[in-house]
This record gives C-alpha cells, structure tokens and sequence, in this order.
C-alpha cells in the first residue's frame, strides 16, 4: 500500500475519451520502461485520486503522460513474467435462433371420407422436439385438458397422468419447400366431439417450452370459447423452460419476443368455426429458441519483474465487444474496490464502486484479450463479463475471483457480501440461471478456480437495474440472503453427506411457526377499522339512512375566514372576490363561518338561530357567496353551532335562560348539569362548554327543533354540509341524527381535546386521544368525520422538537386518526382558534410548509387555513394540492412508511407519491419505479411516479 | 417470490414429474404411491436449488413481474380423479368497509406461513357494498400478496351485507332501501333484512333505473376487468355469492343477533314484492287465498317446530295441499335466482380459465324431522319423501358450477341434543344429488375448528373418503384465533397429515421438501407487508 503513496493521476471523466488518459508513472523503474514523458497539460486537468496521500505538487513536477494505450503493460514484458496463475474457464453463451412452428389443418381422408381430418404440426429449428398436447370435449366447458380418444393418439405417443400426451415430432428426411425439420401428423374423424386441441411444444435439449401468449395453443372447433387464445389470435409466443431455474432468464427473452410481434394477420385470426364446422388453416408462428455456444476465456497472472504490479491477462474467444466489469479485492477478499489508477484503456468507472473495461479485438479477429495491472497488495481479482446491455456472464451466480500474488491458495468466494456490494453499487443484477452440468454444484465454498476442472459459466441476461438501491432495500436484501445462505447451506451440506432432510424440514417448521407467531401478534392487536356499533333494535328498524359525509373522497377543504374576518362587516363580499381563486388553486370544499346573530362578533355565541345577518354580512349576501361558491364547482360548508345558543332573556332569578326569536325554548332545553343556567333538562351528554347555556339534545323537541333549522339552512342558504363546532359537548349519536336528517355531501366535525404529555413531553403513543375521535365518530354511525387533531399535535412535536420518527406509530401506520380511519379524518394545521389572532396552539411557526407537504399527501382530507392559502405560502401549497390532484390521491389511500427517524420521515402514498419532511436526507429508491421530483422546498420534497 | 410463482405457473404446462406437489396428492397416492409421497418435484438437479437461491436474492431489484403474467400461463386443473386443492379463507374484512387492507402485515405473514405449510392458495372475500365504486386496489394489492408468495386465488363475490364485521351493502343500494324498504327481505313481523336484496326485485328497476340482475352484472364485469391479470394464473375460481350470507337460501335466520341459532327461522316472503308474485301465483294456481300471505302457522324463529301447525311432525300444514303449493313457490323462488345470477355470473366470466362456484347452506337442524323446518324456512324444499337438492344440482350441473358445501367439520355425535340434527347425513344426501348430476364438489369448515382434534378428523374423513368427490376444501378462516397457539398446532398438524398421510422419516427422498423451501424464499416480503 505504500506505493500508493504518491499516485497523483491525471484521469478523464470516465465517460469521456477512455483512450486520452493520462497517467503518472508508478516509480522510475517502470516509467522508463513503459511510458515516456510528456508535458505536463494545464493544470486544471489534474483530478488527484487518492488526496489524502497525494503530494500535488510534485505531481505537478512530474507529470507523464502516454498517449494512446495507457498503462497497459506489453506483451514482450507479459512474456517475461513468471505465470503465477492460470485458468481456462469455459463460458456458455445463448444465442437466440429465430424460427417458426407451423399447423396446418386439412382434410385427410378420401372424397368419401369427408370427416377425416389431419393436424399437421411442424418447426423449422434444430433440435429435439415433443407435442404435448390434449383434447377438450364439447361438453366440457372448464379449462381442463382430456387425453385425446386412442385412435387419435400416434403411436409413440406417452401418456403424461390422466390428461396430456407427448408425441415427438419426427425428422423430416427431406425438407419440404417451408423448410419444415421436424413434423407430426394427428389424424382424427371430425365426428369425434372434440372442441379442441391444445398443445405446447417442447424442446427436449434445452427444456424450453414454447407457447402461444404464455398459454397453450388452441385449435378450436366450436365457437364456444372466445378465439384470444386460440390459434388465430396470433400476438405472440413466448418461451418456457422446463426446469424452473432456466425461468428467470428466459423470460426476458419472452418479453423481447412479445414486443417484437406484429403480426400481419391479426385479422384473420378468428379461425374458430361455428359450431363445429371444420376448415383447413395453415398458421405460422414465428418462435425464438435459445441455443447455447461454447466460449473459453484464459486468466493468467503473472508477477512482472518490471514493475511491482501484477499483470493480469485476459483471453477470450468470446465474438464481439466483450467488456470486463472488475474491481480488485484486499486483503479479505470480500470488498470489490476500484483498483488503483491507472487504469487500463478504455475503462469506465461504473459507479465508483467496479470498471467497465473494454477488451482488444485480437489481431486475428477471432475474440479478444486484454492487460490489467493490479497491485501487488490486492488479494484477488473480480470480475464479470458484460456483453451487451442485457447479457452478463458471470460464475454459476458468482463473481469470477482471480486470486493474486502470493496468496494462491485463496478460494474463490462467493456470495452475499458481493452480492449485497452489487446493489450497493446500483449495478445491474444478476439473474442466475442453471448450470447443466451436473457435478458443478455446491457447496459453493469449494469451488476453488485452481481445481482442475473447467468452471462452467453461465450465460447471465440482465436488467439494468435503474439507479441506486435504497441502504434499507440492502439491508433487506441481506436479510434475505442470510436467510438463503442458511437455507442454502444446510441444505448443500446434507446433501453432501446424503443426510435425511427431516433437517431442512425443521427449517421450514421454524420459519413457518415465527411467521404464524408475528401473524397472530398483529392480527390480535389490530384495531379493525371500524368499529361495529349497530345494535340490534338499529338492525330490526326498516331503514337505516346512509350518508357517509366524506364527499367524493377527492375533497381539499379551504377554511374560509379567520378570526378576524368579521372586522369589515362585508366578509361574505370580500370572499366573493376569490372564488375563482381558491377554485383554481384546486379546493373542493370551503368552510364558511357561523352565519347566526351571535353575541360575539366572531359567531361562536349563537343566539337567533334564524337570523341570518351577522358581522360577516346579510343573509342576500351569504346566499350570493354560496351561489358564486356553486358556479365555480365548491362545495360550502356551514359552521353550525349546536352545543350551545345564548339566550334572549332572563328567568325571574337572573338567570339567563330564557331563549326567544323563532326558536323561544325555555330552560327545559338547556342541560341541567350546569349551575350557571340553571338548566332543567336533562345532565350533558358530553362536555360543558362554560360560556353560555349548552343545550339539551336528548330533549324530543330541541332534536326536532334543530333538524328542521338544520334543513332549513340548506334550503334558505344552499349549504352542502357542515363543521360542528365543539362536538366534544353532546353525544355524537345525535349528530347522526342530524346528520341522517340533512344529508349533507360533507360533514366534519370539531373533536378538540388536549393530547397526553408526560412531564411535558408528549407521548410517542397518542392512542387514546385518537380512539376519542374515533369512538366520536363511531357515534355518528361515520356520519361526519372529525378534524385530525392527533396529527396535528404530533406534527407539532416531530417538526418543533426534531423528533420525526412521531410519524409512525407502533404498527407503521400514520400515529392520527388518518392512520385509523382516514376516510373520516379531516387533517388540517391550523385554523381560526389555534392560529389566527388568537393563537391557542400555534402550528411550530416557518414549518407550516412540512406540515403541508405531510397532510397534503397523506390520506384523510386535507383543510388548508385561509391565512396559509393567502400568504407566500400560496405557490407551494397550489403546488402540493396539484400534485395530489394529478396523482390522485384520496382520503382512503394507502401510505406506507418508508422512514421515520429523528430527523426524516418519509412516506409511499398508493404507489404513486413519495414524500419526505425533515432535514434529513432521503430519495425514494429507483427500482422498478422511477420517481421525479414533483414539488419540493424547504425541508420537503415531494417525488411521483415518472 | 416471482420465481417461485413463476415455476408453478409455468408447472402447469410442465408435466407432471416436474410439478411441484403443492396439490395434495393422497388420491394420487392410491395409484402411484411414490411419487406422491414426497411433496415435491424429483428430478432438479442438485445444482438447480442453490442458483434459485441466488436468484431469488438478487431479484429484489429485477422487474419480472408483468412478464410473469403474461406468460402465465392458465391453470390446468385435473379432472376428478385430481387431489384435493387446499385454500384457506381470508379474514371477511381483509378489505374494510372503508375499502382499506385491514391488518396488511398479519396477512402477508399469515400467507407466507401458508405457503410454507403447502398450502393451495386463499379465498379472497369480495363484497359488493366495498368495491361499489369500481375501486379495486384494496382487493388487488391482497391478490398481489397471494399471488408473490405462489398462492392460487378463490375469489368470492359477496352481493350480501355482513354484520360482524360490518360491510354494508353499496351506498346507493341502500339508500334505494331506505326511500323503499320493500327491497329488503322482510318476516311475517315486518322485520327486514338488511343483508340482502329481495329476490322478487331481482329483475325490477328498482336501482337507478337499473334491475339488481343488471348491477350485479356490472359488479363482475367492474371485477373481471380490474382483475385481468390475475385469471387463471392466480385466480383459478370464482365463487357467487348467491344469497345472504354468501350462499344460496332466504335469511330465515333472525335478522339481530348472529347467524348461529338453532330454531326453525321464518320465512321471508312479506316484502311487497314478494307477496305480489305470491299473489300472481296463488291466482294462477287458481286459488287465490292462498296468496294473501306466507303460512299463518309457522312457528317463530327460534321456537320449536312443534310450535304452530306448519312444521307439525304428522298432519302439519306442509304436507297439505297449501303447504306444498307454498314450498315450491318459495323454493322456486330462490331457485330461479340462484339459476339467473349463474347465468349472468357464467355470461360475464364464462370464457376465462378460471371454475365457477357457488355455496350452499348446510341446514342440518332438524334434519331428522320429517319436515325439515330449518331448509324449508331457507327456501329448500327437503323433506321426508322429496328432495330438494336434486334441483339445486341440476342448475348448478347447468352453469357448471362447483358446488360449494359447509359444515365438513360437523358430525352428528357434537350436535346439541334437542335439534333433531344430522349434519353427516344431509351432507351425503348433497353429495348424492351432486354426484347423479356431476357437479363437482368442494368443501368448506362450518367455524373454526376448536379445541380437540375430532372436527379437524371429520374434515379428513370428508377428504380422503373413498367416494368423496371434492374437488377443494376451504378452511375459515384467517385471524387472530387461526394463527392462536391453541389452533394454530392443530392447523399445520392437520395440513401436514393430509400431505404425508403415512410417510416414514426414512422414505422422503432427499429433494423432497426442497420446493417447498424454494417456494417460500421470501423474496418480496417487504413489498407485501406495506400494503
């Protein structure tokens, strides 16, 4: 490692011009040897690899640089050098043959015999070919195969169980003008009730199978089953090895093969007859098989007396560009580490993490060769071979490992750690498929590359896999191979020594029983989603109303004031103003405030309830607003206080208690449990709001009372739904009762009470605050929905104290009431009490934005403040509702939790858009969805589906 | 898990000595003992476990799947003579009414679990009143589990309202019962049923204008095209709900309190449009006082039969001209349904790879009566001297449709003395009609079995009986309860007994268990468990 020292190197991007690189000499020794000394180029050329030792300056002194083929030692000083290893490894290439599967249908018999028919199936490859095949009756109407009747069965025909045969086809001595090789003849009397025949073919020697659009070929005779998969729908085929390990890497093939297709005779491909009328078809059917070459290529590793390095040389008669994608290993052997500069020609660095080296065509044309040098240090060499974008070959699933130097007697080894580097370093993955020789199997652990027998190498199609791997998709992927490996091993190792297998049983047993021990662990613990609590006099009515109360599920609500509204006196007018707006900006639903005379200005004091003019302006405006609302497509929300009501008069103790205008109830109507009042009804059903006199809703004629304004509100005003101020005061079982009555399109009700803290720090687990809500709602028969007031106040937490991982309870789901039932939560930051100018419980003030990016994502349905909507939020926040809108998102889409730690959380909503909050880093992982920023900002970042 | 999945799938056209067993194969065993024996497939060299292996790990970032399905390719079931397919039931609200995967986690364990132990693949519970809006992810990304750890799918298409755990009926539905409650079914007290619709509406366009015959209709197509890519590959059946409760019967039960009692039901014949086409009929029987109303002397719904005339034992009203002229209306009623939404359900899935099936009630109280109060309640007109299942096979021999029966667990010696109960011998009695008619068979647990080995015994003698003719056997269900220490034993025990029926540690040849190890590499857990 010391040599390494001073290695400054002059080296191109390596995407670039490979051949231009420009290097330094090692040592004197070598450079004489090998380079010759040129000026230096400016400067700023100079990428210094390995800073930590480099001494830049006198790199600058010195600088040598070879033109052309860099760094790559002669062939007159290669054959100098002492051979301390070798290896010929053979290599198994596929090549894909194109060819076609022929049938033809035509009459066989006589003139008389105008009922036998004759199937003729041919292939024009190469090869070992068997019909597997089998009838369907006319009877039959299952998907089943039958064995054809025995008198249609050729003669070398072998029953497969109870409902296939298998006939090889034969060699045709003399090629017909098609070219046909090999062909088989079915006789059959169409009087036989026969409604078709399916088959696959098979190729014996490579067991590939090979189908018609992943099923079987269908000549059909009846008109009974739709002809997409008969014969005539001619798309495509696609190829189906035998053996299960061959799957994998024949399937991409498949898939080239069905992209490839465009028949021409699409049209005609109805050859499904009417009701058993017999016609002749001739159909060709164009096939790929894939056929194996055998290649070699020779390592030698020599130890130059020139230079300290060690010369690796590679020689193949592989056809084409054969490129070598490498890293050398130190000192444990495990780790692929780029080697030391120089590199040789043509190499690209793939990732910072292997090289990409192109071999020379030799002289002769026939294959390649190649020179590396590599370090005296390094235990060992790695590499695969990549032949094109999609072929790799590498060893039986491994890495090829050249060992170096002195350490000779260094297995080859394989496995998980390389594996797991592979997805590290976001190259491609390896689909592995079967070794056919027999004796080449494991344990793995022997495969030593100095054994004297031949490695069979595996032809390896590969998937270039996008970007870069998420660490947790590693960490996963080594969990698993873990797992495998043990499989693996005890497995291999029985084999080994014919052990009984009862072992690897007791493997299954046990992953088996842990799987059934966490599938109970969370079942019994899961909290259903909703909670039954129909009882059984409900059940025995007739009729029970349904009205959800969630709108269309696609609803994004805008608070419509803030608690300062009514100063101008013309809130409704002013409002007026932005419809369009706040239409454009993509809000469904707008939440207007209580429109009743109200002792206080704001409307929370209801008094008359039919009295309409209130500081935000007069009834013919209210209507105008909700009607310019309606034209732009926005729901609208009334604020319907029903817990309390102020009243007109006092009793003849003082008491104000007494209520006039329409609705002049006296103290039966308030609750009894109140002293202030005086109340004669009955106690509260829930809370107390202390203010003014809460109302009795267990009374018969207050419930009548209040349904009829309740109705009357949506008729007179043209409201659509409501917001339920101070829900916590009465049973939610009323509520269903008004809800039932007026059907509203939206209803959310307002279930605030404090979370539980615990010496002032707010506990992780805010379930009971949110089973409140729930069991709220469940009162209501999920009539209305209830404001997310747990999300809130873990948002606040997670953003104000640094503490995202909050944003996942204990079973990975969102800690709100959006994770337990999102379809009736209202998720919202801030709004007129806890904001505003009042303040109460102010959203953590500058992360507004993150609060934003979480809720408007998630599921559940989102309310947006009107000071959030106007301030210089508003782009970012249009943004986000577009972004949900575009991808659409719902209040019952699915969130999966990719990260919650201190400082990130980060979230899946449906598949189809990742968010993350927090200043900590996170990118959704590029596999087989590639994700594009969609909006982000200031400790946010919102990705979707490209 | 493609692999694994891959391989079964592309076994379906592979022949047979390369199949991977999961089927079990005791009837097999009858005939080639050998190679049933050993769940798994012989020949894979022994190169082929560990290049899977490897595979399988680094798929985690190969993107296989779409080709996967298309080269799928449909299963190729046996015909009678095959092994019996396994399913396991999942939970009734894997989907919420709220259209959301209920317990996600526990199910993709609970299915790898399954598909370690052998198991064939899962019944999927559909139900109308949660996909209503043509919103299928939920139900889809549970296909999707199913189908990466390589189980089959059994969807069952629920047209029914359940009340534990609660799943409505579609929104608009129910509102259309509540502006007309005559929808409903409805007993001799006015109480209605909520689960279901009436069978008199079935082709009345009571529902925006539209027949329920013809929403169902869209229901399955709605279904049949949001899951293309699962038919035949993964799905291999279809089942219709054809009545509360999923099967084929009037709610006779009372309409609170759970479906378990033991009396004799009611009848459901007293929504208006019920009673309207009793009318017609009564008149064109030409005694038009036989249709004002429904028996006046049946009994209520958990009283004795021997309460009120109807079910008397010797003399009662339905062995009289009226009583029989009621029970085949009432009967026929429910017939002519079951047959109609077969029609409609083998119109709309008919050319896909994939079995129909449908379920049957197994009324086994009372059985012993001549007069079988509990199926003539339930619209199946079986009693002493006529047998009312001979027609129910004839239809469903008609549409080809597997007949799917309940209650395997059941003996007679458990049943409550008192209820004059035989579920062993009703059971036969199905069996017989199914068998003169050809309709195939699969089987179903009545509950989950408890503690004690004798229900699960039951359900193997149903299996591996000589004459049995089933096809599949269902177990119910998914839980909390299933995976219970205390059931849980029983299950893998049970499963395992069913697949090595007698086999000697010394007789598993050394592949043997392999697959099942392959097949259970858990490649895509992960995936699965965030659904």
């Amino acid at each position: 490692m010391l040599l390494v020292r001073w290695k400054p190197v002059l080296h191109c991007p390596p995407q670039g011009h490979p051949r231009r690189g420009f290097a330094w000499p090692r040592g004197p020794r070598r450079s004489l040897l090998l380079w010759r000394p040129i000026r230096s180029p400016a400067p700023a050329f100079l990428s210094i690899s390995s800073s930590k030792f480099s001494q830049a300056g006198r790199a600058r002194v010195r600088p040598i640089v070879r033109a052309g083929l860099a760094q790559t030692p002669s062939l007159a000083d290669v054959e100098n050098a002492e051979i301390l290893f070798s290896e010929t490894l053979s290599l198994k290439r596929s090549q894909t043959v194109e060819g076609k599967i022929a049938v033809r249908l035509d009459p066989a018999g006589a003139e008389e015999e105008v009922s036998k028919w004759r199937l003729t199936i041919g292939c024009n490859l190469e090869g070992k070919w068997t019909l597997h095949w089998g009838v369907s009756y006319c009877d039959d109407l299952g998907s089943e195969w039958d064995q054809p009747p025995p008198e249609m069965r050729p003669p070398e025909s072998v029953l497969i169980k109870d409902y296939a045969i298998e006939t090889p086809l034969k060699r045709l001595s003399s090629q017909s003008e098609r070219q046909i090789l090999h062909e088989l003849q079915i006789e059959f009397d169409s009087n036989t009730p026969i409604a078709a025949i399916h088959f696959v073919l098979k190729e014996e020697e490579t067991g590939a199978w090979f189908q018609h659009k992943g099923r079987d070929f269908r000549i059909s005779f009846t008109d009974y089953f739709e002809v997409d998969n008969s014969v005539g729908g001619n798309q495509g085929f696609s190829i189906w090895p035998g053996t299960f390990d061959e799957i994998s890497s024949l399937l991409l093939k498949a898939e080239e093969s069905t992209s490839k297709k465009d028949d021409p005779d699409d049209e005609d491909g109805n050859v499904v007859k009417q009701n058993r009328c017999i016609a002749p078809i001739y159909k060709e059917f164009p096939i790929l098989k894939e056929e194996f070459v055998p290649n070699h290529m020779t390592v030698s590793v020599r130890s130059s007396d020139k230079t300290d390095k060690n010369i690796v040389q590679f020689d193949t008669d592989l056809p084409g560009d054969v490129v070598i994608h490498w890293g050398v290993c130190m000192d444990d052997g495990r780790k692929w580490v780029i080697p030391s500069t120089p590199h040789p020609p043509a190499t690209k660095i793939f990732r910072q993490k292997a090289l990409q080296t192109l071999l020379q065509p030799k002289a002769d044309g026939l294959g390649s060769w190649g020179l590396f040098l590599v370090d005296e240090g390094t235990s060992g060499v790695v590499f695969v071979l990549k032949l094109n974008e999609y072929t790799w070959l590498n060893n039986n699933g491994t890495d090829f490992f050249i060992p170096i130097g002195s350490v000779s007697s260094t297995t080859a080894e394989i496995g998980s750690d390389d594996i797991v580097h592979e997805q590290q370093a976001g190259t491609e993955t390896h689909d592995v498929r079967n070794s056919l020789s027999p004796n080449n199997s494991y344990p793995l652990q022997n495969k030593s590359l100095e054994a004297s027998d031949p490695k069979n190498i595996n032809i390896l199609p590969m998937k270039p896999q996008g970007a870069q791997e998420a660490k947790e998709a590693v960490a996963y992927t080594d969990e698993i191979i873990k797992e495998i490996r043990h499989l693996v091993t005890d497995i291999s190792s029985e084999k080994g020594k014919r052990a009984k297998s009862k072992e690897a049983q007791e493997n299954i047993l046990q992953e088996i029983e842990k799987l059934a021990a966490e599938a109970y662990s969370i079942f019994r613990i899961s909290i259903p989603c909703f909670v039954e609590s129909v009882s059984d006099t409900e059940l025995m009515k007739p009729a029970v109303k349904l009205s959800s109360g969630t709108g269309s599920g696609y609803e994004i609500l805008c608070q419509g004031f803030n608690w300062e509204s009514h100063k101008s006196g013309r809130w409704y007018s002013e409002l007026r103003d932005n419809t369009k707006e706040l239409s454009s900006l993509g809000f469904t639903v707008v939440w207007l405030p209580p429109p009743t005379e109200s002792v206080s200005p704001e409307g929370y004091m209801p008094k008359d309830l039919y009295n309409l003019n209130s500081r935000y302006g007069s009834l013919e405006e209210l209507k105008d607003l909700v009607n310019s609302f309606h034209e732009v497509g926005i729901k609208v929300l009334g604020d319907a206080v029903l817990n309390h009501r102020c009243a007109h008069y006092q009793n003849k103790n003082g008491i104000w208690n007494v209520f006039g205008g329409r609705l002049n109830w006296d103290d039966r109507a308030i609750v009894a449990d109140d002293p202030h009042f005086q109340g004669r009804g009955n106690k509260s059903s829930g809370d107390n709001f202390h203010a003014a006199p809460n109302i009795d809703h267990s009374q018969d004629f207050v419930r009548r009372d209040l349904k009829e304004w309740l109705r009357w509100l949506r008729k007179e005003v043209g409201y659509d739904g409501w917001r339920l101020d101070f829900v916590r005061g009465f049973w939610g079982g009323y509520v269903k009762d008004y809800m039932e009555a007026t059907e509203p399109y939206f209803a959310v009700g307002e279930y605030w009470d404090s979370l539980s803290y615990t010496y002032g720090d707010m506990d992780h687990n805010q379930d009971a605050h949110r089973q409140r809500i729930v069991d709220w709602i469940n009162a209501t028969n999920g009539t209305a929905g209830a404001f997310d007031v747990t999300t809130k106040g873990i948002l606040h937490s997670a953003l104000e104290k640094c503490e995202y991982w909050r944003l996942s309870d204990q079973n990975g789901k969102p800690p709100g009431v959006v994770g337990w039932w999102a379809s009736r939560a209202v998720t919202f930051i801030e709004n007129h009490d806890t904001g505003s100018t009042q303040g109460h419980w102010r959203f953590p003030s500058g992360k507004e934005m993150q609060g934003y990016a979480y809720i408007l994502t998630h599921p559940g349905t989102p309310a947006v403040f009107y000071d959030h909507i106007f301030s210089h939020y508003q782009q970012e926040i249009s943004r986000l509702i577009s972004v949900r809108n575009e991808n659409k998102i719902h209040c019952r889409s699915t969130v999966k939790i990719t990260k919650a730690e201190r400082d990130v959380y980060a979230a899946e909503i449906d598949g189809k858009l990742a968010v993350k909050i927090g200043p900590g880093y996170y990118e959704p992982p590029n596999g087989p969805t590639k994700w594009v920023v969609a909006a982000e900002g200031r400790d946010y970042k919102v990705w979707e589906t490209s | 898990m493609e692999v694994g999945s891959a391989v079964k799938r592309a076994g379906a056209a592979v022949p047979e000595a390369l199949l991977p067993s999961r089927s079990l194969g005791f009837r097999d065993s009858i005939k080639a003992r050998t190679r049933t024996r050993c769940v798994g497939f012989q020949p894979p060299a022994s190169g082929t476990w560990r290049k899977r292996a490897v595979r399988v790990a680094r798929k985690g970032a190969v993107r296989s799947e779409a080709v996967l399905d298309e080269k799928a390719p449909p299963p190729m079931k046996k015909k009678e003579a095959g092994p019996v397919r396994l399913y396991v039931g999942l939970p009734l609200d894997a989907v919420s009414d709220c259209n959301a995967v209920n317990h996600g986690k526990a199910i993709a364990a609970g299915l790898r679990a399954l598909a370690l132990l052998g198991v064939h693949g899962v019944d999927l519970p559909v139900f109308w009143g949660v996909a209503t809006a043509g919103d299928w992810t939920s139900y889809l990304a549970l296909a999707a589990m199913a189908r990466d750890v390589g189980l089959r799918l059994r969807v069952s298409l629920h047209l029914h309202a359940q009340r534990r755990p609660r799943l409505p009926l579609p929104e608009s539905v129910s509102r259309a019962a509540a502006s007309n409650p005559d929808l409903l079914f409805s007993d001799r007290s006015g109480r209605r049923h909520p689960d279901c619709l009436s069978f008199a509406v079935d082709d009345l366009p009571v529902l925006d204008g539209k027949t329920p015959m013809e929403v169902y209709e869209e229901f399955f197509q709605s279904f049949r095209f949001a899951f293309s890519d699962f038919f035949g590959a993964t799905i291999e059946d279809i089942t219709i709900g054809l009545g509360p409760n999923g099967e084929l019967r009037y709610p006779s039960f009372p309409p609170s309190g759970s479906h378990r009692f033991t009396g004799v039901g009611e009848f459901q014949c007293y929504d208006k449009y019920m009673l309207a086409d009793l009318k017609r009929h009564a008149m064109e029987a030409g005694n038009p006082f036989w249709g004002h109303s429904g028996p006046h002397d049946a009994p209520e719904y958990n009283q004795s039969p021997a309460f009120g005339k109807f079910f008397k034992e010797n003399g009662g009203s339905w062995e009289t001209a009226y009583g029989q002229f009621f029970l085949s209306w009432y009967s026929g009623k429910l017939l002519s349904h079951g047959d109609r939404l077969l029609s409609v359900a083998s119109q709309v899935f008919g050319d896909l790879p994939v079995a129909l099936s449908a379920k049957v009630p197994l009324l086994h109280w009372w059985h012993k009566t001549r007069s079988r109060p509990s199926q003539l309640t339930a619209g199946f007109y079986n009693t002493d001297g006529r047998d009312g299942y001979e027609a129910v096979a004839e239809i469903f021999s008609s549409k080809s449709c597997t007949m799917i029966v309940p209650g395997m667990d059941l003996s007679d010696r458990d049943q409550p003395q008192g209820v004059k109960s035989s579920p062993e011998s009703l059971l036969s009695q199905i069996m017989r009609a199914c068998k003169k008619h050809g309709v195939r068979l699969a089987g179903e647990n009545y509950s989950l079995v408890g503690v004690g080995t004798t229900a699960f015994r039951r359900i193997k003698e149903n299996i591996l009986a000589e004459n049995s003719r089933l096809d599949s056997f269902t177990y119910h269900r998914m839980g909390a309860e299933f995976f219970s220490p205390e059931h849980w034993p029983l299950f893998t025990e049970f499963m395992r007994s069913l697949m090595q029926p007698e086999m000697d540690s010394d007789d598993i040849p050394s592949s043997g268990e392999r697959l099942s190890v392959m097949d259970a590499v858990p490649a895509n857990d992960r995936e699965m468990q965030t659904v």
